[in-house]
């Protein structure tokens, strides 16, 4: 669906992505794993146009990927933000389920899972980091492009919350919808991802399903900590 | 599927300004600065109508200069130091929350991102208008005179004015990273316009034919009910290029080097239009006592010369009588003939100590002939340079003149309505619209 080749990212003159490449199919939860600092957020940014790069290509579906239809091919949620704080949480939802003309069960069916309703009436503001966290997944997953990036959707939940998150993460996938997750917490990502992108300072040191990760790393029943350990 | 993002993308900078404080306070402010003009300035219009004033001070009085101008001079400050903030916060909140990120991949282009912004914010002008259209109703129920084209046009200067603002409020939001540089490099402009006004008073040449298109130089056009052409162009060129210059900068997915090369582009072809815009000669006087103009007849005997004429002033730009030279004589000179080349000759800027034997002379060339005159009496100017083309005299004695409004009302009811029920409203409206 989308390869990314030789992406290069330099802040002044410290390089912060040095020639990565990876692909990402259609369908699938790829998973973007590394510690902090390790470049993932660099990595969905340029793929989001959002910072300039300095070298590399993005592909989709065989063609450059042009401004143009980057915003007909994707949307990034990133991770931090505030949006529209004056505002209330209902307002920006309704909002965003407007532009992008969904239907109303689509906002419906993301009430429960992310706990929304007790939150509907507030500004966005007084929001907790966790409860800033739901509002924006359920932006992301208002928008109609058919490849989602989520930077760090775990990220300030509980446990409850996570595990409910995981299951609307898949039940996007099972709709059609490819994803591509930057997540810091392994166990997290193993158990949400198809495939992985393992980051570390700025390079790509393995691509592959888990299966094939541990095939890399020579640990047959090694869990994502002592893969990631093994090939860094 | 276009107009419909755009209406949602409108609805939603509808909703943030409502939300912006900035703009309440600017209102709530706006109410108090035009209430205190207008009270003050009716209260000393009736005084000069009569009611203690010299006997001869009735004779054309004006409301333009007495009422609409200081009313309306709230404006003025508000679009210097209030209006920018409203501009800047609607750009500079969205940066530093992160938004900015969200609405760069919504859909529409960043241009109809900006033109939503720079909708809202004309509403917003508009709306902070209601303080000082109340003040003219006001006027009228005192039994004031209103001459509608020149009251059109102060309000088309002030129209402008608020543009400039609101596009450079823009602009210094997108360039600077937060909003208090913002606030900074407006400001910064703004006291530059002002030194711009300073150094150029009288000075002639390009300096001076720039510093008439500073915000305060061009506001005063209007003030003078004079429509010059080259002055809304010009005006409208530079609010344009705030958006644009916004546009470039907020396309963050760009390198700062192509952001660079884009601006100077922008700039270049900014500066060339804003040159050709600057050329049009095109005015209208829409003042009723005909203040930018000779009377009708020296109008059309001056448009029977068709030579070039030269004028050369060896008078300091600080000296008095080229003040009155360039509002009596010169202006209105500028109107009238098509080929008319003005030099400033003095060297010194006070002309007190100025021991150039010519100075205080004014040198008319024309046809190849030369007079010198002293005098700065539009009479005495348009009788040497009728000698010097050989046009007759034209008979004056017919012209009427203008023969003034007087009137001794006082601002009743004007304290009430711009220190009470307006904050008032505002504070109430501010309340319940946020409850939305």
């Amino acid at each position: 669906m989308l390869s990314v080749e030789q992406l290069t990212k330099t802040f002044g003159s410290r390089r912060v992505l040095a020639d990565v490449s990876f692909t990402i199919g259609a369908g699938e939860v790829l998973g973007l794993i590394g510690p902090n600092g390790a470049g993932k957020t660099t990595v969905l940014e340029c793929l989001a146009g959002l910072l300039p790069t300095n070298s590399g290509a993005f592909t989709y579906n065989g063609s450059p990927l042009s401004s143009r239809r980057r915003k007909e091919a994707l949307f990034y949620v990133p991770d931090g933000i505030l949006p529209w704080a004056p505002q209330t949480v209902k307002w920006v939802l309704t909002f965003f389920e407007r532009l992008y003309s969904q239907a109303p069960e689509k906002l419906a069916a993301l009430v429960g899972p992310l706990r929304l309703e007790e939150i509907g009436r507030s500004r966005v503001a007084t929001l907790s980091k966790g409860e800033r966290k739901r509002v924006l997944l359920a932006l992301g997953l208002l928008t109609s492009q058919p490849l989602l990036l989520l930077d760090e959707p775990f990220d300030g939940l509980d446990l409850r919350q996570t595990r409910d998150v995981m299951t609307l993460l898949r039940s996007e996938r099972a709709a059609g919808r490819t994803l591509f997750v930057s997540i810091h917490q392994l166990n997290d990502a193993a158990k949400v991802c198809d495939r992985l992108v393992l980051l570390n300072a700025g390079q790509r040191v393995a691509e592959g399903t888990l299966a094939e990760l541990q095939a890399q790393a020579n640990l047959k029943d090694g869990g994502l900590e002592e893969i990631f350990l093994a090939l860094t | 599927m276009r107009s419909h993002s755009f209406l949602r993308l409108l609805a939603k900078e509808f909703r943030e300004l409502l939300a912006s404080r900035a703009f309440w306070l600017l209102l709530l402010f706006v109410g108090f600065l035009v209430g205190h003009s207008f009270t003050t300035a009716v209260a000393l219009y009736a005084e000069m109508s009569g009611s203690g004033g010299p006997a001869a001070l009735p004779q054309g009085l004006t409301p333009l200069d007495g009422v609409l101008v200081p009313t309306w001079g709230a404006y003025d400050l508000a679009a210097t130091l209030l209006f920018p903030f409203v501009a800047i916060r609607m750009v500079s909140s969205e940066k530093e929350s992160g938004a900015l990120k969200l609405l760069l991949q919504l859909p529409g282009t960043l241009g109809s991102k900006l033109a939503a912004k720079g909708l809202v914010l004309l509403f917003a002008w508009l709306v902070a208008w209601l303080p000082g259209l109340v003040a003219i109703v006001l006027w009228r129920s005192y039994g004031g005179h209103i001459y509608a084209p020149e009251t059109l046009n102060l309000l088309l200067g002030h129209l402008l004015r608020g543009l400039l603002s609101g596009g450079l409020g823009v602009a210094a939001a997108a360039i600077a990273d937060g909003a208090a540089s913002a606030a900074i490099i407006t400001l910064a402009f703004t006291v530059g316009t002002w030194a711009l006004d300073f150094v150029a008073a009288g000075r002639g040449g390009f300096v001076q034919q720039l510093a008439s298109y500073t915000p305060t130089a061009a506001l005063r056009s209007f003030e003078q009910g004079l429509l010059r052409f080259s002055v809304v162009v010009v005006i409208a060129i530079v609010s344009c290029a705030g958006f644009f210059l916004a546009a470039i900068w907020l396309n963050i997915g760009r390198t700062i080097k192509f952001r660079l090369l884009v601006t100077l582009a922008l700039l270049i072809v900014t500066a060339v239009a804003v040159v050709s815009g600057a050329n049009l000669r095109a005015s209208r006087d829409l003042s009723e006592n005909r203040r930018n103009s000779f009377s009708t007849v020296d109008e059309v005997a001056l448009r029977g010369i068709k030579q070039p004429l030269k004028i050369t002033i060896f008078l300091s730009p600080e000296d008095p009588r080229l003040t009155d030279f360039e509002q009596n004589v010169l202006k209105k000179l500028r109107r009238s003939l098509d080929k008319l080349d003005i030099e400033y000759a003095a060297t010194t800027r006070t002309g007190l100590f100025d021991s150039e034997e010519h100075y205080g002379e004014i040198w008319y060339e024309l046809g190849g002939q030369k007079v010198v005159e002293r005098s700065t009496i539009e009479e005495v100017v348009l009788d040497q340079i009728y000698t010097l083309s050989g046009v007759a005299v034209p008979d004056r004695s017919a012209d009427e003149g203008f023969p003034g409004y007087p009137i001794a009302a006082q601002p009743k009811h004007a304290a009430a309505i711009f220190y009470f029920f307006w904050p008032l409203f505002v504070i109430a409206t501010w309340w319940l619209l946020r409850r939305l």
